[in-house]
């Protein structure tokens, strides 16, 4: 594994990354050099090699003489001198060309061109584990290496989202399809049940920390911070050179206590030796507008039958509708009938009668309004992306921008995003190198108004406040309510007892996000001697983010607080205040004037050190040993602050009117109007890697790491862990007896085992105490508490996993390419939730006793399938399993921490499973439905708060168990057609939760309430329950069972599906076009990305599999069309 | 290495976040803040009582219905026995954190009144723990024979530990130890702030909420003298001014104005308030085992005084027919500025005058001191009486005439007290210490079932130890 090493003549000429390989090429030079072969007389030979295509010279190129340990490299100008006798053959081998052997003869001069070897070319041979760069030969982990033209996607703007499908062993959920908000990655599934199971991702040897951690579960929430989930969506994708997916633990060993998720290692471009070189990326995309014809909404003359039904029912009486808190046009009906008597010439605006009523809603019902053509648009974004890369021998530079505008596929949102990099690598002398990389992203991008969503455990759900997602509102929100009144303006309806229309919420009620993000990284290398090497790395990174939600007076948000009409309003708004200091009084308005201007800061300091000794050693050419030695630190403080300003007044020059009754209501509420947290990582850890190679034919490898961290609290016994690994590689290709089987290319077998880990959720490994405040009532009786937050567990510790690995690497044929892996993983000390004695004084303690099992199947293949003349046709399929179990978790889940869409932890199941309440037909009197409840019994009445859970039933798992991908290659002449799917299947989904006991006249309703039931009888044909009526409700009580509903087993669905990620058409120009223009090359494409989900559950209705409608800042990833324009001179 | 090592841990013993340290004296007072139960009791001890009754059209709730058919908790929820478990040894933990701090801090001296208080919060805990978890204290060998609770006086480092219930006797005599030598070291102006927080010594165990701690201690433990000792000590002034001004200020209270006055910091009978994490100030009145139309007029009518209550006047009633005195407000601890959800919080009075005064009465009847004891129920007569003249007060005649059933003057006296004090502290869960102390049965009906009566010795008069505590402490669970 530690094969680098570098020869004098070649260090420094050529690019560092791929010394690793060159040795390594030597070392198999050297492996295969036979003794006995002698040659009489030598001769100097020099010569030149270029590339067979551009005739450009090639550096870097391996010259070795056959049978022998004596080689060369080529230096920047593809020129390379050695001896050599004339009954020498050379052989001249680089990566991604064919090799070729020349006798030497009588000639002192050999000039090569090398033919690129077409089915090797995408292979890159070196892997990059952000320590070392290894031959791929050589290297003894589980590994996938993509190079940045098989990972980009034109007009995905992040690179998490490029790896779905595109690897093995890795599985990428778009949860949320919001710029900035990061998908759910998983490298070979999840390793903890508490922690959040994200891998680490490494940037040129740097750990890139997140700015904010969002867990795996937070992720799906749709809350604002979602929004600077993603660590790397401040990278621009066309600085990428290369990807490495590190997933085994003999991969990942030298990350030890991080690495227990796997680890992605982002290699940026560097600047090449020649000429500079201009490239031009532009992207010009589409986000096509969503239609209601893929989803099942109710059209308005069906929504209206169903109020009129409601109505019927005695569910939208007059009374009670034009009391409550929200209404739509049955609201508004009964609002003109009250209020809107002229006296002028005694008329009324509806005629309280039967046909005065029907004339009013007629005009709604025939509505029909197109939610999604009102909210949405087909947006244009547009990405430029420019490169400059020159330099020579002592100077390599490597600079870049981008810009990136997206307008909005809402009118709620639009994100601009600007990038810089720049780098150079500088040789001081033969020893010192020097390099210095700067990177920068700035992001202004404007969201609809949210706060985050709460749990709401007596009724079952999630509830957030003034909701405002234009994508939730399409599709809950009833089409027959209108945007525009008659005369085409604005028309209101009542939410919060306030008016509401959507796109005066929009226009007044906005989250700004803004984000200035900075790194700045120096390298320095020193050669001691021919085989010991110094590196250090260093690295600064801020980050800083500005969230302001701003509520503009007018805006529903602020009007509802302002609601105060009557007495039955001043009694159910809950956004007033009911003073203690009078009892008697009805609750007033605290908010007389202006808005909210609330803020949330989040900034993020990193530093990173890391100081390495390389060694390398060869033996007669037989024996290969190298070692790496090295030491690291990491320190990160995050803080996020937060200052909520009441009474801003936005329309009067920004001046604040503060109630101070708003501040004293806040505090009786115990809550501050402002408040900063600080949190602080640091972590420092030591190293040490061995590799022996014996003829490059049998490798072994093994690593130790130290960690210690802050994390787990103040006691130092737990904040050590060592890790380690061994493993081995065996090149079965280069032994003898495979000498009649040429058509296999290569053959490698892998295997490795070892322990790597994670720092767990538990922070107390001593006691922790939490300041506070005590929630009481009255200003005059609060103090100061410190609350013990948790105990001190003396035996916390890190979250474990032993790993086992085994894999084959081969290729046949010079066509296929087979790498398979399978491993089984051991997952312990993991941090669960027990319950406890309560003796001790935590009722509920995060100890680490759970344990998990896991395994899977890392399968990819790629074939060229045909090639002949000008056609080409490549396909490769990606396939990965993973299954995990829970074998020990004393954890007490109620009903409801296991039946939300999300899923919960238990025992004898996976990570997290989803569990049903087991629907059991309608009852036949109501129609209200019936399931199998905590005791066992056939009712209505679902306690889900309860801790009884065995009778819920188990549906499956929430993550997918295969997940992979296909693409196809289809090459023409120029032109390229790409077609991607990807797919995943082994896990079940929860519908979107649309059946509530009391619908209003807002309520949008999916078509299966067509079905309903209706009569007595309904309950044989049907499973779709009744819309209760007022008498069905009052006998119900307290009792729940359409939120129920919502959790039952009638309301899962599988979670397989196919969808059609990418097909994309590109051409390249011929060069005799170009020769006339100045431009070395140029193509254009076109990609349509996310067109068309082939198979998923027919039950989903539209709802997007990998989607979690949560509301907020969450949206799902849009079809996409983009043109994209490739120029380089 | 492992000099570098060593060399790191200075830089690794950063704090990761916002938490607090122990770095001040006044951050040892601000621990004690949480030495108290944030739990309630109220709950299930009231609807274990003979106060409530079944109202079919009240809320089903198994919080609700376990206790009144006095089963083991399906739910370990807020208001749960389990919960309130839990929440005693919380408050313990917290005291025994700052008793280790003062001692390893060299300079005890400092800390004496933060020592008591936490010596007397820790003793609180573990007797309301006791009275509730284990068999009632009777005085007789069975108390070296019961098994009691675990007595917790150090603050646990291991994820898991085993522990001892000891016997009812063992964990008297700490209590007693930790009281005795809590007591005499409080000092009631350590709890003052500095701001405008007037109202936070009644938070805190302050030398008369102490003392009637105390008064309870040894009324449960039938020392009389003990009792008498420390009740005439809460009262420095004419007992009257304590209690509650029921007959005159309330009576012309609203619901809302009655509900803030009982649990008022500045009300002068509230000796000891605590915010509990209880909803009971949202359920009381509407469960379906709750004190029904039925149940409030049999109380109200078991009146000695032959007078009338002005609990009558201030009740008022659902339309699932519960009769209530609206003596809790709830206040509800959102999640979010904006959300519904939150914790809800209920201010309980833990110690009243009106209770110490009862101790006393009782600990007179108890020594034959008759003429005192009525003496101290007609003060309490006096604020509760509608219209109070001297002849609603009681005298010996009158009261046998009341419970003709009753054989002594002992009885009769016990039998009115007892009364009156159910009545006193309907909805607050106190008549289930007296059914415990006296061995009253209690008799719950069931609409269209058969009734279900909890005898004098029966065995769930003592609440089961949660099942965790079996299973991961090693307790032995109470016999069934």
């Amino acid at each position: 594994m530690n094969s680098s090493g570098y020869s004098p003549e070649y260090f420094g000429a050529v690019l560092k990354k791929t010394a690793a390989l060159v040795l390594g090429l030597l070392l198999l030079a050297g492996a295969m050099a036979q003794a006995g072969t002698e040659y009489w007389q030598s001769n100097t030979i020099r010569g030149k090699v270029v590339a067979a295509t551009d005739k450009q010279p090639l550096p870097g190129v391996n010259v070795s003489v056959k049978g022998t340990s004596q080689g060369t490299i080529t230096d920047v100008n593809g020129a390379f001198q050695l001896e050599a006798g004339e009954n020498a053959t050379l052989v001249f081998s680089f990566i991604g060309y064919r090799p070729i052997e020349v006798p030497v003869g009588s000639r002192s001069t050999i000039d090569i061109s090398l033919e690129e070897d077409i089915t090797k070319l995408n292979e890159v041979t070196v892997v990059s584990t952000g320590y070392q760069e290894v031959d791929k030969r050589l290297f003894t982990g589980s590994v996938v290496n993509l190079s940045s033209a098989e990972v980009k996607t034109d007009g995905t703007m992040d690179v998490s989202r490029m790896l779905q499908g595109k690897a093995a062993g890795v599985s990428v959920q778009n949860v949320s399809g919001t710029f900035g908000a990061a998908p759910k990655i998983r490298v070979r599934g999840a390793t903890s049940i508490t922690g959040d199971n994200k891998p680490l991702w490494v940037v040129d040897g740097v750990v890139l920390e997140d700015v904010v951690n969002v867990s795996a579960d937070q992720l799906t929430t749709g809350d604002p911070t979602t929004l600077i989930g993603s660590s790397v969506a401040g990278l621009n994708t066309d600085d990428i050179e290369s990807i490495n997916i590190l997933k085994d633990a003999s991969a990942t060993a030298l990350y030890g206590a991080r690495a227990k998720d796997g680890v992605i290692v982002i290699k940026t471009k560097r600047g090449r030796v020649g000429q500079p070189i201009v490239t031009y990326t532009g992207n010009f995309s589409s986000y096509l507008k969503p239609s209601y014809n893929s989803f099942n909404m109710l059209n308005s003359g069906d929504q209206m039958s169903v109020y009129q039904e409601m109505e019927r029912k005695g569910l939208l009486n007059h009374s009670d509708v034009s009391r409550g808190p929200n209404g739509g046009v049955y609201r508004k009906m009964y609002d003109l009938i009250n209020d809107s008597y002229n006296p002028g010439d005694g008329t009324f605006g509806v005629i309280n009668s039967d046909a005065g009523r029907r004339e009013f809603l007629n005009r709604y019902a025939q509505a029909n309004t197109d939610w999604f053509d009102v909210l949405f648009r087909n947006s244009f974004v547009q990405e430029h992306s420019l490169g400059i890369s020159g330099g020579t021998e002592a100077s390599q530079l490597y600079f870049s921008t981008s810009y990136f505008n997206d307008n909005g596929w809402t009118i709620a949102d639009n994100v601009k995003r600007y990038t810089i990099n720049a780098r150079g690598t500088f040789k001081l002398s033969d020893k010192v190198t020097v390099g210095i990389l700067t990177t920068g992203s700035a992001r202004d991008q404007r969201v609809p108004g949210t706060v985050a969503r709460q749990i709401d455990a007596v009724e079952g759900g999630f509830n957030r406040d003034f909701d405002i997602n234009p994508f939730s509102y399409a599709l809950n929100t009833s089409r027959v309510l209108t945007p525009y009144d008659a005369n085409g303006k604005r028309e209101f309806f009542t939410r919060n007892y306030a008016p509401f229309n959507i796109l005066n919420e929009i226009d007044n009620n906005y989250i700004n996000l803004d984000q200035l993000d900075l790194k700045i990284q120096g390298e320095v290398g020193y050669k001691i001697s021919k085989s010991l090497r110094y590196d250090f790395i260093g690295a600064i990174r801020h980050v800083k983010t500005e969230t302001q939600h701003s509520v503009r007076e007018g805006s529903n948000m602020a009007e509802a607080y302002r609601a105060d009409g009557s007495a039955v309003v001043r009694a159910g708004n809950k956004f007033l205040y009911y003073n203690p200091d009078y009892p008697n009084a009805d609750p007033v308005v605290v908010l007389p004037e202006g808005g909210f201007y609330n803020r949330v800061d989040d900034k993020m300091m990193s530093y990173y050190l890391k100081n390495q000794l390389n060694w390398t050693h060869t033996i007669n050419a037989i024996h290969a040993i190298s070692a790496v030695a090295g030491q690291e630190l990491r320190s990160v403080d995050r803080r996020n602050a937060f200052n909520n300003g009441y009474g801003y007044q936005f329309s009067k020059g920004g001046v604040p009117f503060t109630d101070y009754r708003i501040i004293k209501q806040l505090l009786e509420g115990n809550f501050n109007y402002f408040g900063m947290n600080n949190s602080y990582d640091r972590y420092a850890s030591f190293f040490a890697s061995g590799n022996y190679a014996y003829r490059g034919k049998y490798i072994v490898n093994a690593t130790s790491r130290m960690d210690g961290s802050n994390r787990l609290g103040q006691s130092s016994g737990a904040r050590w862990l060592p890790t380690w690994n061994i493993s081995g590689a065996w090149n079965i290709d280069t032994e003898p007896f495979m000498e009649p089987y040429r058509w296999v290319d290569f053959l490698t077998l892998r295997a490795g085992y070892g322990l790597t880990a994670n720092a767990g959720s538990a922070t107390n490994s001593s006691v922790v105490f939490r300041s506070g405040t005590t929630p009481r009532p009255y200003l005059y009786d609060n103090e100061s508490q410190i609350v013990i937050e948790s105990l001190e567990n003396g035996d916390l510790t890190w979250e474990k996993q032993y790993e086992a690995n085994v894999g084959v690497n081969t290729g046949l044929f010079n066509k296929l390419t087979v790498t398979f892996d399978y491993y089984r993983r051991s997952h312990f000390d993991l941090i669960g939730v027990v319950k406890t004695s309560g003796i001790g004084g935590e009722g509920y303690k995060a100890v680490n006793y759970a344990d998990m099992k896991s395994r899977g199947i890392d399968l990819s293949v790629g074939v060229p399938v045909y090639a002949r003349g000008n056609w080409a046709w490549n396909t490769s399929v990606v396939f990965s399993q993973n299954k995990s179990e829970i074998t020990n978790l004393r954890n007490e889940p109620r009903i409801i921490d296991l039946v939300f869409p999300d899923g919960g932890a238990m025992q004898g199941y996976p990570v997290r499973g989803l569990f049903s309440v087991p629907f059991r037909g309608l009852d036949g009197r109501t129609g209200v439905p019936l399931f199998t409840n905590q005791d066992g019994e056939t009712s209505s009445n679902v306690y889900l708060q309860s801790l009884n859970t065995e009778n819920l039933k188990y549906e499956g798992a929430i993550d997918p168990t295969i997940t992979g991908g296909w693409s196809n290659n289809v090459k023409y002449k120029a032109f390229t057609l790409n077609v991607f799917f990807t797919y995943q299947t082994g896990n079940k989904i929860r519908l979107n939760p649309t059946f509530k006991g009391q619908y209003s006249d807002l309520d949008a309703m999916p078509r299966e309430f067509l079905d309903r039931w209706a009569l007595r009888g309904d309950e044989q044909y049907t499973s779709v329950p009744s819309i209760p009526a007022l008498t069905t409700l009052a006998e119900l009580g307290a009792v729940y069972p359409y939120n129920t509903y919502n959790y039952s087993s009638a309301r899962v669905v599988d979670g397989s599906f196919v969808r059609l990620r990418t097909v994309s058409l590109s051409y390249a120009l011929p060069s005799t076009l170009l020769s006339s223009t100045g431009f070395k090359n140029a193509s254009i494409s076109l990609t349509g990305t996310n067109l068309w989900l082939a198979y998923a559950d027919k039950k989903l209705y539209g709802q997007d599999p990998e989607f979690f409608s949560s509301g907020g800042v969450a949206m799902p990833v849009a079809k996409q069309i983009t043109a994209s324009v490739k120029l380089s001179f | 290495m492992t000099l570098a090592i060593a060399g790191c841990d200075d830089f690794l013993s950063k704090e990761p976040d916002n938490r607090a340290s122990l770095d001040a004296p006044e951050k040892i007072s601000e621990l004690l803040v949480t030495a108290y139960p944030e739990a309630g009791y109220s709950l299930f001890c009231e609807v274990m009582s003979d106060n409530v009754e079944d109202n079919p059209s009240g809320i089903q709730d198994p919080l609700n219905a376990d206790p009144y058919f006095w089963r083991e908790g399906t739910t370990t929820s807020q208001d749960s026995p389990e919960n309130y478990w839990n929440g005693c040894y919380t408050a313990i933990a917290s005291a025994n954190h700052a008793l280790e701090y003062i001692e390893k801090s060299g300079t005890p001296e400092l800390f004496t009144a933060q020592r008591g208080e936490a010596l007397v919060a820790r003793a609180y805990s573990h007797f309301m723990l006791v009275t509730l978890f284990a068999p009632t204290y009777t005085g007789t060998g069975s108390d070296n024979v019961s098994p009691g609770v675990p007595y917790v006086t150090e603050p646990e480092k291991v994820a898991f530990k085993n522990y001892d219930r000891g016997t009812v006797k063992s964990v008297y005599e700490q209590i007693e130890k930790d009281l005795v030598e809590g007591l005499p070291l409080i000092d009631d102006k350590l709890y003052v702030t500095n701001g405008s927080a007037t109202g936070v010594p009644k938070y805190h165990f302050t030398t008369a909420a102490a003392h009637a701690f105390a008064s309870r201690f040894y009324l449960f433990k039938k020392d009389y003298d003990k009792v008498l000792e420390h009740s005439n000590a809460v009262f420095t002034s004419d007992v009257t001014n304590y209690l509650r001004p029921w007959n005159t200020t309330y009576a012309s209270y609203s619901a809302n104005d009655l509900a803030i006055a009982y649990t008022n910091s500045a009300t002068p009978s509230n000796l000891l308030l605590c915010e509990t994490l209880s909803s009971w100030a949202r359920s009381f009145y509407v469960y379906r085992y709750a004190t029904g139309a039925n149940k409030f007029l049999t109380m109200m009518q078991r009146n000695p005084t032959w007078a009338e209550y002005q609990y009558e006047y201030s009740a008022r009633y659902t339309n699932a027919g519960v009769y209530f005195l609206n003596k809790y407000r709830e206040h509800f601890v959102q999640t979010g500025v904006n959300s519904n959800t939150g914790y809800p919080y209920t201010i309980v009075p833990l110690f009243t005058a009106e209770e110490v005064l009862f101790n006393r009465a009782e600990a007179r009847i108890m020594k034959g001191n008759y003429t005192e004891a009525l003496n101290d129920m007609n003060i309490w007569i006096s604020t509760r009486v509608v219209n109070y003249n001297g002849m609603d007060g009681v005298w010996m005649d009158k009261l046998a005439e009341t419970y003709p059933d009753k054989k002594n003057s002992r009885d009769v006296a016990l039998a009115g007290l007892l009364d009156m004090k159910r009545v006193e502290f309907l909805h607050e869960g106190m008549r289930w210490f007296d059914i415990l102390r006296h061995n009253i049965e209690v008799n719950h009906n069931v609409i269209g079932g058969k009734a279900e009566v909890l005898k004098g010795n029966d065995l769930r008069r003592v609440l089961q130890i949660p099942r965790e505590a079996v299973a991961t402490a090693g307790l032995a669970p109470n016999p069934r």
